[in-house]
């Protein structure tokens, strides 16, 4: 997680890697665009539901109702006829770690199970908030949207109805989320946050508020979940209920648990294979899920590090013996 | 203002239900005196040492640091006034290298704990800060290493490194020596020595091996039951009838 520095074959790899997403929509069927563009949504929520996993330690399980949050946020905007994309976003994030921040209060209280369950029964309460108060949300129907903001550059004026710009669109602002959370993680507060799931009596006797160190990362997380949750609504073009589903709460759980938590990248990966799997299988099978478990309990019984986690850390042990 | 003081206790009791672990407990601690506090298991030395530190508030009593109540206050808002504490498990971050254990408790002093966008590696004063206490303990040579990677006593060394990075007035150690091997702690004692003399902190410290209290100790307060059992120098408690009483049934205190 802290080795990077020594890494410029990394840098070169990830140049190679955004050059690689940005041609994708150039290459790709319409079809497989869509794809992609689902499983980076997928990835922010995972890696920002990852800030509390793999560098707090805590298990959220009420996730998807900020991701919810940022989503219905964004379908009350556009409704009202906000032209803005960013301001929409922005509102979007700062509403979702809005609640973030009133419902971590009471969360961070408490560790593992405890806490995994106050914020699933949070989550729940948020999904039938959104499910129930018709008037506002559309009840189980959601709120579609008939137009979408068009995407406005220096210069250029771009519908977000096209494949394309959507998913060029969502990368960037993939793209933003993710060094945003790059910078944090390699910050003090980064540090700080490490020392939370290593020790948090420690931390307290070197003089940290360790409620106040995690509902910080809680408000963060949430708030990035509410920017995952608002593309999301713009690119499904409406907000539903299923959103903030407690299922959907357990997505960037797998995600994040497949791709490997003690590692930056981990979630994103993890994303990447849960959709290509869901897409192979469910071509073969409904039952898609099935296998999807049956990929899982062996990564968790033989790679508890995940994937990548798995993969990274066998090129650290190449790396070491070729140093000696 | 150097007659208050480091530490003062007035009437410190605390019960778990209507269990009594620590009764009317009163002392004083002057600043610079290297203090024992030493009793049989479970004379309620590390939950006198909780309540003090912040750990949980007493059920009676007061605390005052350095002239200022304290009383009930977390440990967070105890640790910035410059009292700090060990404890009598291993208590450090694992998996951070051992110059990042250090590096935590100095970003909180320096108030760099909510820096979210700055990188940490431009805190370039505070790792050469942190280098300067490493060296000091003498585990410098270890600073890129996980913590957990390192012996046991060395480990006991990362938490003393721990605890002094923020130049504490006052450290509370909870049996700095246990589970050391002669050698390790031999070289504890001298550190805790040295550390006292040439800095000027105050140490309080537990410890169940009587030679290493009657080595250093200037004063030594004797717990039994919960309850203050006596005061005084070395030679006085080595004397104490009282306390050869409560530790051996009458026998002597090996040392």
């Amino acid at each position: 997680m802290k080795k990077q520095p020594n890494y410029p074959k990394t840098g070169i790899f990830l140049i190679f890697l955004i050059g690689f997403l940005i041609g994708c929509p150039f290459f790709l069927p319409t079809y497989w665009t869509f794809i992609l563009g689902e499983i980076l949504i997928m990835a922010l929520f995972s890696m920002s539901f990852n800030l509390l996993l793999g560098y707090s330690g805590l298990l959220s399980f009420g996730q998807a109702g900020f991701f919810g949050v940022g989503a219905y946020a964004a379908a009350l905007l556009i409704l009202k006829g906000w032209q803005s994309l960013s301001l929409i976003l922005l509102v979007g994030v700062f509403s979702a770690a809005l609640a973030a921040v009133v419902i971590g209060f009471l969360c961070v209280r408490r560790d593992e199970i405890y806490f995994a369950m106050i914020t699933l029964g949070f989550g729940m309460m948020l999904f039938t908030i959104a499910h129930n108060w018709i008037e506002l949300t559309g009840g189980s129907d959601g709120l579609p949207l008939a137009a979408l903001p068009t995407l406005r550059l220096p210069g250029l004026e771009l519908s977000l109805f096209d494949p394309r710009n959507m998913y060029l669109f969502i990368l960037a602002v993939f793209l933003a989320g993710i060094f945003l959370l790059w910078r944090l993680v390699r910050s003090p507060f980064g540090l700080i946050l490490t020392a939370v799931r290593e020790n948090k009596e420690r931390l307290a006797f070197v003089g940290a508020d360790v409620r106040m160190v995690r509902l910080t990362a809680f408000t963060i997380a949430g708030g990035l979940a509410g920017l995952s949750g608002a593309l999301f609504c713009l690119f499904n073009s409406m907000a539903t209920p299923d959103f903030m589903h407690w299922s959907y709460s357990a997505r960037p759980i797998l995600m994040t648990i497949l791709g490997g938590s003690g590692v930056f990248l981990g979630p994103a990966f993890g994303a990447a294979v849960f959709f290509l799997l869901e897409q192979v299988i469910t071509h073969i099978t409904d039952n898609w899920m099935i296998f999807l478990g049956a990929i899982l309990i062996p990564v968790v019984i033989f790679f508890p590090q995940g994937i990548l986690g798995t993969i990274v850390k066998y090129f650290d042990r190449e790396q070491e013996t070729d140093r000696q | 203002m150097t007659n208050v003081p480091i530490l003062k206790i007035e009437h410190l009791g605390h019960a778990y239900g209507k269990f009594q672990v620590i009764n009317d407990i009163s002392l004083e601690i002057p600043k610079g005196e290297l203090t024992a506090l030493i009793g049989p298991n479970g004379a309620g030395k590390t939950t006198f040492y909780n309540v003090v530190s912040g750990r949980f508030p007493p059920s009676k009593g007061k605390v005052f640091f350095d002239g200022q109540e304290i009383t009930g206050r977390p440990a967070h808002k105890i640790v910035p006034l410059g009292m700090l504490r060990s404890f009598q498990i291993t208590n450090i971050f694992p998996e951070l290298s051992v110059r990042e254990n250090v590096l935590i408790p100095l970003l909180l002093q320096h108030r760099r704990g909510y820096t979210f966008f700055r990188p940490l590696s431009r805190e370039k004063q505070l790792y050469q800060k942190a280098d300067e206490v490493l060296s000091k303990i003498g585990i410098l040579e270890y600073g890129d290493k996980p913590a957990r990677e390192l012996a046991y006593g060395d480990k006991r060394l990362v938490e003393m490194a721990i605890v002094l990075a923020r130049k504490p007035k006052l450290v509370l150690l909870d049996e700095p020596t246990a589970g050391m091997n002669p050698e390790e702690t031999e070289r504890m004692i001298l550190l805790i020595k040295e550390l006292a003399e040439r800095f000027g902190t105050t140490f309080f410290l537990t410890e169940h091996d009587m030679k290493v209290v009657f080595s250093i100790a200037k004063q030594i307060f004797v717990l039994h039951q919960g309850g203050l059992l006596a005061t005084g120098t070395p030679e006085e408690i080595r004397a104490s009838p009282q306390v050869r009483e409560a530790y051996l049934g009458g026998g002597t205190i090996k040392c």
